[in-house]
């Protein structure tokens, strides 16, 4: 039973100042084991408190963060799934569900998180499932400027994994449960 | 468990099932029907219906966090998910439980570790596991306290030391039991298929050998068993009432029976004593105190009816009761004790009812006291803190107290521990009905007199027990003592036999280290003794102080006491807790030899013997056995100075009494000085609570330790670290040091100037005794002492 949490695009301070209060007090530490983040974070304060929540930390570089060192994509494995992350900035188009098949193929994962569309996306294909966290602080993108906040809390549990979608839509934290099966066979990418 | 019940037998009338600790720890603790007359069915049959309830109560409560898919309408997810903030939220209990399990595991990882081939293996610590979590769930406003897990240990075990038991007794029995027809094992029953198919060949009860047909076991074979036996084999029959759930001695079940145990102890079935009460801050309703500090302080009150000696000093200490009680209580001394004993502690605790004793109506002191079993806890704290008494009579300060409180010794005496527990649970439950402490006080010697029991149980103290009780304790040591002083006084014998003679007599162990070589550093260790003549002499004053309580006559005794510290002192190995013993130890100057040495006091070489015998009887007030020989030699060479010391001091105890409250502050300086250096020889840091004065006596017994050369004991290398320590504080200790002197001549000069006035005074026996030639010798030690004094404070 492992939580993992996935978010990212929050852009702060460039385009947001901070993650909404709901979402904040909700986000508490000791109770996530993993953090996967998408990118954009932007700066090293928001890297803290992102560590302040789980010591796994797990970011990949999204275009506007401060910090280079990040790496373009990450995959860790954690109980019986295989999780890649990766900002997306770098898959053109953006968003689109077959290059990012593509970047899943490539990467030999069961789940992919991206994020850069700031809109919350959730795919499930043959090879697995796409998780687009979308933007925790509501933050503007260069599509659309009408982004609700929003993150993704995974719940691992053997081969089972269930995916909760929190959004705060006009004001109230609305939350949303998607389950998905792993089939016991392990998928070879080659 | 044979033995045990034959003891029973001898003692007590038969309890049932007293060779099974299991059973009847639960008919205690009231789970199972206590009436002689409840049969094995209603045993079963209660123990059925208390397993049922645990089991309902595991299947509510140990959630499946993921809701099951088909059928329940899908909850709430603003609710339901995992960061909901929602207390009622299904995650929310999810993770409050794995907090309390990560607790729980925290201290099951760590129980009896000795044991480990039981409480370790994760059969039984996911059992135990369950247990604690399900009773903390339950018990929501308790939670989870460290100290639960100790509670349920032994019972757990208990349970497991039965089944064993009970597949011993089973052995012989098996084809009564087993179910193999035809020698074809059927697969439920596990705990008798473990007797596979060997017949027993040995078996010379009277059961028939017919080894095929399973029903031979009727009742004609089952009379001719001991009762004791078939009880057992009915209890455990699975073809019984209920069945296998009300099989009595399970293994299948024997955590829903540890949930019954744990949870009757805990709340203490209605009865006065619940254990919860002790883990919760909450206030109880009477008094304005959390329970277990209401246990703690009924426990001092206790303490100060039957021995109000060690009650004074230890709330002189200013040590707390629950300082050492609140482990002591929450856990009813599982820490002090090992398993075995604990056992056989919990036994008799549990045999004790848990009901109150009177009506609501009737007034009472402390809550814990109302029943005889809060009585018995009460008893064991205290016969334990009298079994304890001399060492802790010997600490100086609360940290030292506390540490040998905290440190019960490997393996007292259970049994005595018991019996005195017994009679003192009597006390505790009779004290506890006066409604108020001034009544108390006045039927403390109604206590004494009526009940006569004096601690320990067998001292033969002729002297009347209001007076000696609270030392009756040394009463007959120093009787001993005493005896062997006349002895000694008589014959003239050499020094060194006498006082070798009192040791063994004391039965005291010298260590082997290698005697100060006084004699070629006569020159430094007769300054060192002027030196510490001030310091003994404000000792002995102050030990007056501390026996005025008895005799008058062991006042002048505690002159010699007086005299011996420079003996005592100039040994720079251990001499710092040595004199601490002697000077804590007021019971001994009490005790010793109430008339005779004051009378011989002319007799240097009586005084030296009385010295000894003194300070050996002194090292018995501490559990330490170090270079007690160290007296012999020293004793020898230091005689004339003791000679003029014991004057002095004799001649000033007589004014000692009026100076009484000014020397305690003194004492107490320089006993917690020597305190000090005791401590710093066992390796802790005290001499930052010592006042300025203190350092006085530190920096005397540092010069000593320079100027002598020590031997490699570890008593030595604790001093050099003192040494390092004491150079700090060289300087301005010296000046201290010198003008303590000052004042102590001054002492010593006006007792001597009054004591000529006195002269004729009979009433007090020193002065008198000290004659010409006393006042002589004691002068010269004044000049003596002004001399170093001065040189002191030139440097």
């Amino acid at each position: 039973m492992v939580l993992v949490l996935a978010i990212g695009d929050l852009h702060i301070p460039h385009r947001a100042p901070d993650l909404p209060a709901k979402f904040k007090s909700m986000l508490v530490p000791g109770k996530i084991q993993h953090i996967l983040c998408t990118g954009n974070l932007c700066i090293k304060e928001v890297h803290d408190y992102l560590k302040s929540l789980s010591p796994d930390l797990h970011i990949t570089r999204g275009e506007y963060d401060e910090d280079v060192r990040y790496p373009e994509n990450k995959t860790l494995s954690i109980g019986q799934f295989k999780l890649g992350l990766c900002h997306g900035h770098q898959i053109v188009p953006w968003g689109d569900l077959d290059s990012l098949a593509m970047l899943q193929r490539q990467l030999d994962i069961d789940i992919l998180v991206t994020g850069h569309t700031h809109q919350f996306k959730a795919y499930k294909h043959e090879g697995g499932v796409i998780i687009n966290p979308g933007s925790a602080t509501g933050a503007y993108s260069s599509m659309t400027y009408d982004v609700n906040p929003s993150f993704v809390l995974m719940d691992i549990d053997g081969l089972r994994v269930v995916v909760y979608v929190y959004e705060l839509i006009d004001g109230e934290v609305k939350v949303d449960k998607i389950d998905f099966k792993k089939t016991a066979t392990t998928q070879s990418a080659h | 468990m044979s033995a045990a019940a034959a003891v029973e037998a001898s003692s007590t009338p038969r309890k049932r099932f007293s060779g099974l600790r299991g059973v009847r720890w639960r008919v205690d603790l009231g789970i199972l029907p206590s009436s002689p007359s409840a049969s094995i069915d209603d045993l079963r049959r209660v123990t059925a219906d208390t397993r049922r309830r645990y089991a309902s109560l595991r299947r509510r409560l140990l959630i499946d966090r993921h809701p099951p898919k088909d059928g329940d309408a899908s909850p709430d997810l603003t609710v339901d998910n995992p960061l909901s903030q929602n207390p009622d939220s299904n995650w929310g209990r999810f993770f409050r439980n794995a907090e309390l399990r990560k607790m729980v595991d925290q201290d099951l990882t760590r129980l009896y570790p000795e044991h480990h081939g039981y409480f370790q293996t994760p059969l039984c610590q996911a059992m135990l596991r369950r247990i604690l979590l399900l009773w903390c769930l339950q018990h929501p406003e308790y939670g989870y306290r460290q100290g639960m897990h100790e509670l349920l240990a032994p019972i757990v075990y208990v349970l497991h030391v039965d089944l064993d038991h009970l597949l011993q007794v089973q052995k012989p029995y098996e084809d009564c039991f087993n179910d193999e027809f035809d020698g074809i094992t059927l697969p439920e029953n596990n705990l008798f298929s473990n007797y596979k198919v060997k017949r027993a060949s040995d078996w010379d009860s009277g059961i028939e050998t017919e080894n095929t047909h399973h029903i031979m076991s009727d009742s004609r074979s089952l009379d001719e068993i001991d009762p004791d036996t078939r009880d057992i084999l009915l209890l455990s029959d699975c073809y019984g009432a209920e069945g296998e759930l009300g099989v009595i001695l399970s293994k299948k079940f024997m955590e829903h029976d540890a949930y019954c145990m744990f949870d009757n102890l805990m709340d203490g079935a209605q009865g006065v004593v619940a254990m919860a009460s002790f883990f919760s801050p909450v206030v109880g309703s009477s008094t304005n105190l959390p329970p277990v500090i209401e246990a703690s302080s009924a426990l001092y009150h206790l303490l100060s009816i039957v021995d109000p000696f060690l009650h004074a000093h230890l709330v002189e200490l200013e040590v707390e009761p629950q300082y050492f009680a609140l482990r002591w209580l929450r856990v009813l001394f599982g820490r002090e004790f090992c398993l075995e004993d604990l056992l056989v502690i919990w036994d008799e605790m549990l045999s004790s009812s848990n009901c109150r004793l009177r009506g609501d109506d009737a007034e009472y002191n402390f809550r814990v006291l109302c029943s005889p079993r809060g009585a018995f806890v009460a008893g064991l704290a205290v016969s334990m803190l009298h079994y304890l008494r001399s060492s802790l009579l010997a600490t100086e300060t609360t940290t030292t107290c506390l540490q040998r409180l905290l440190n019960f010794p490997q393996n007292p005496d259970t049994k005595k521990l018991i019996e005195k527990a017994k009679s003192l649970q009597e006390v505790a439950l009779v004290s506890n009905m006066l409604p108020s402490s001034s009544q108390r006080d006045s039927n403390k010697g109604q206590f004494r007199v009526s009940s006569g029991y004096s601690l320990p149980s067998g001292s033969a103290s002729p002297v009347p027990p209001l007076n000696v009780l609270p030392d009756g304790y040394w009463e007959e040591k120093w009787r001993v003592l005493h005896k062997d002083e006349e002895l000694g006084e008589q014959s003239n014998s050499d020094q060194g036999s006498a006082k070798k003679k009192l040791a063994e007599k004391l039965g005291l162990y010298r260590t082997k280290s290698e005697p100060l070589k006084v004699k070629g550093a006569l020159n430094r260790s007769s300054i060192r003794q002027i030196l510490f003549d001030d310091v003994s002499s404000d000792i002995g004053t102050v030990e007056n102080h501390v026996t005025t309580e008895c005799c008058e006559a062991p006042i002048n005794s505690n002159n010699l006491n007086v005299g011996d510290f420079p003996v005592v002192l100039a040994d720079q190995r251990t001499s710092n807790w040595i004199v601490d013993e002697t000077l804590l130890s007021g019971d001994n100057s009490v005790v010793f030899s109430k008339s005779v040495c004051p009378h011989g006091i002319g007799n240097e070489h009586e005084i030296d013997s009385v010295k000894s015998s003194v300070t050996s009887n002194s090292f018995l007030s501490d559990n330490d056995e170090e270079a007690f020989n160290m007296e012999e030699p020293r004793s020898q060479n230091a005689s004339n100075e003791l000679a003029l010391d014991a004057e002095a001091t004799s001649s000033r105890v007589a004014d000692a009494v009026p100076e009484q409250r000014a020397t305690p502050n003194h004492w107490k300086s320089f006993a917690g000085t020597f305190q000090w250096f005791w401590k710093f020889g066992r390796g802790s840091n005290e001499a930052s609570r010592e006042s300025q004065s203190s350092s006085d006596a530190r920096h005397a017994n540092k010069d000593s330790f320079d100027t002598t050369t020590c031997d490699g004991t570890d008593n030595s290398s604790g001093v050099n670290k003192r040494i390092e320590v004491g150079d700090k504080k060289m300087m301005h200790a010296l000046r201290n040091l010198g003008q303590s002197m000052l004042e102590n001549i001054q002492v010593i000069e006006t007792v001597f100037q009054q004591e000529k006035g006195k002269f004729d005074t009979l009433d007090n026996l020193s002065n008198n005794i000290l004659g010409v030639k006393g006042q002589s010798t004691a002068i010269a030690a004044l000049k003596e002492l002004r001399k170093v004094s001065n040189l002191l404070q030139e440097m």
